[in-house]
């Protein structure tokens, strides 16, 4: 921790010149809803955006906080779709509920998980998520067939209630209402960043060993993480699957666990924010590529390495550092006139 | 009895591709110690190479011969250009820019060979009649390719100077560069014998299977699993176990046939979990469990 601020000499750290404190999360939500109305026609995309958030900042708990890189995020995620949809089918129609109940499998999912993966180091971590994603897929697909429909997916939208106060089977009212989550994810997760929590994530991620011998516990500390990051993406899936109205065996897709490694790392690793730019930005490049092509892999790829190896600040390390720099000149600027005074 | 035999006897098949498939990414993951996720690549485009190959000349064995200097090819330019400035940095970087660049690859091919599967006239089409067990040809001849492959490869490794350079490189760099040797070249010429044994791993499958762009996908996670099953480190173990996985897909495949998809994950997470050092893998080596 100490080096890295050393580095600057001076500079303040770049995680904390733009945070707008609390105001920020509302900033957020207020920008959101800024944008849905300068384009109406987009209001999809935006949900998708808000939601896509919420499954990146559980990734980026693991990678940014944490130093995992975990290639089964898609498990966790179809597991959250899954549970809403089987509440919907099969159970009540409650939206909140079956959100509830995905934040539930989303525990015990990391109950059962947790503590047998966080043992492991990074790479084997990566590789039995892997593993773990590619069984799921096989559940959902062949073994449970009978209650999943397999590959044609489950069919739920007629099923979805009204809730009292906004009826979010309309559009704009599940925009609305995955904003005012979204909004309070951010809240805590700025708590969690700026808290002792956050700290010790960090710090168990630069050196495990030092954390061990000050008293904590890194094998617990990371437990915690792997949960949060676990129950951010079965939330994720749960918007997915009352988005969406039905869910399919394609949405924890093995191939597409590094999309959301990639929409962490260009947004910015391990920052608040950083996860909101980086499903927007992810999104919107999507968006713009399947215009012009079906599958898109190539570019993908493309976006990894030049992200990896030339940007690897991401969209919002990048605002923060052209931040600090036009107020670090500002003030050197105020510093040399007042300096200029004197003499 | 009969079914079983003949289904180990596709097992050991489906090994022996396993095996040198597998051999790029047990020679990076295991002695370079990079995990190089776009060693799929060359198991594709040789598999693709052979494809054209075949249906512009008719002369399998060309292809497989094109497919191989093709992987030969791919492994000098990844080795060269891109594994050699990411040597140094931290797994789960090299794990993610060696995923991109496999995604580069896979959109390529969509370029090239667009998004349907092709298939691949096998060279031989005569079955051989064996303990009244009638068995393709080709089957055999995989096998004996494999076996073949398996003994180059650990001359390479344990016989030869160059072998010696590399495991000494292995253990302390400094050391062998200050003996004068370029251990840069030898880690190249390691590098690129294993990719084009990958290379010629895909030609021997296309006819097997439908050459289709996903192809290196399905294989990823299986020759992941092949190395860490057999332990980090060790060619012998790699062969190990690309036997026992090879029997796992067959004989597990026979008995039930969603386990040929599903059976190799489930070893993969108990290995991982139970035995991280794999079959063969050397305990301080590993680095599977957190210290």
């Amino acid at each position: 921790m100490d080096s890295s601020t050393d580095k600057g000499s001076g500079t303040p750290k770049p995680s904390r010149s733009l945070d707008l404190g609390f105001l920020g999360p509302l900033a957020v939500a207020g920008g959101l809803i800024a944008l849905r109305f300068i384009f109406p026609d987009k209001l999809s995309f935006f949900t998708e955006v808000c939601i896509y958030t919420l499954y990146v900042m559980g990734n980026n708990v693991l990678m940014g906080y944490l130093g995992y890189a975990s290639f089964g995020q898609p498990f966790y995620l179809s597991a959250g779709a899954y549970s809403a949809a089987f509440f919907f089918s099969y159970i009540g129609s409650n939206p909140l509920l079956a959100i509830l109940m995905s934040l539930l499998v989303g525990l015990v999912l990391s109950g059962i998980f947790g503590p047998i993966f966080m043992r492991l180091k990074g790479n084997y971590f990566t590789l039995v998520n892997a593993a773990l994603c590619a069984i799921g897929i096989f559940t959902v697909e062949k073994l449970l067939i009978g209650i999943t429909n397999g590959n044609d997916g489950l069919w739920f939208r007629a099923k979805i209630a009204k809730l009292p106060i906004l009826d979010i089977r309309l559009t704009q009212n599940l925009f609305l209402f995955v904003v005012i989550l979204l909004t309070i994810v951010l809240f805590l997760y700025r708590w969690m960043d700026k808290s002792a929590l956050g700290a010790v994530f960090r710090a168990t991620k630069i050196n495990s060993r030092k954390m061990r011998f000050l008293g904590f516990n890194p094998y617990g500390i990371r437990i915690i993480g792997f949960t949060i990051a676990t129950t951010l993406s079965t939330l994720a899936g749960s918007l997915y699957a009352i988005n969406f109205g039905f869910v399919n065996p394609n949405l924890g897709e093995n191939s597409r666990a590094v999309e959301v490694l990639i929409a962490t790392l260009l947004g910015g690793v391990g920052t608040v924010y950083g996860p909101l730019f980086g499903a927007f930005g992810f999104l919107g490049i999507k968006d713009i590529v399947s215009r012009f092509m079906s599958r898109w892999e190539f570019v993908v790829g493309i976006i990894t390495i030049l992200v990896l190896f030339f940007f690897s600040k991401g969209i919002w390390g990048f605002f923060n550092l052209s931040g600090t720099n036009v107020k670090n000149r500002i003030k050197s600027l105020f510093k040399a006139q007042s300096t200029g005074k004197e003499n | 009895m009969n079914r079983w035999f003949e289904a180990f006897i596709y097992g050991l098949s489906s090994s022996g591709i396993l095996f040198m498939v597998s051999l790029a990414l047990s020679i990076g993951y295991g002695l370079m110690r990079v995990v190089n996720m776009e060693a799929m690549l060359y198991y594709s485009f040789g598999a693709y190479i052979t494809y054209t190959v075949v249906s512009l000349t008719g002369n399998f064995f060309l292809g497989a011969l094109a497919a191989t200097l093709t992987g030969a090819l791919l492994g000098l330019l990844v080795e060269t250009q891109l594994l050699r400035r990411i040597y140094h940095r931290a797994m789960m970087f090299t794990m993610v820019v060696t995923y991109g660049v496999f995604l580069i690859g896979v959109g390529i091919i969509q370029f090239i060979w667009g998004l349907n599967p092709k298939p691949v006239q096998a060279p031989i089409d005569g079955m051989l009649n064996f303990l009244g067990v009638s068995i393709p040809i080709y089957r055999v001849i995989i096998i004996f390719i494999a076996f073949a492959a398996f003994i180059v490869i650990q001359l390479l490794i344990n016989k030869t100077i160059i072998g010696k350079a590399l495991r000494a490189g292995i253990e302390n760099k400094d050391n062998v560069v200050a003996l004068g040797i370029n251990i840069k070249k030898i880690f190249t010429i390691t590098f690129v014998v294993a990719s084009a044994f990958a290379g010629l791993g895909g030609a021997l499958n296309a006819p097997i299977i439908m050459v289709g762009p996903y192809m290196g996908f399905d294989m990823l996670l299986l020759s992941f699993i092949t190395v860490i099953l057999g332990g980090l480190g060790s060619i012998k173990g790699t062969a190990v176990s690309a036997l026992i996985l090879g029997q796992v897909i067959s004989i597990g495949g026979m008995i039930w046939s969603p386990l040929a998809t599903v059976a190799p994950f489930g070893v993969m997470i108990i290995v991982i979990l139970i035995k991280p050092t794999g079959l063969f893998g050397v305990k301080g080596k590993a680095f599977g469990f957190d210290d």
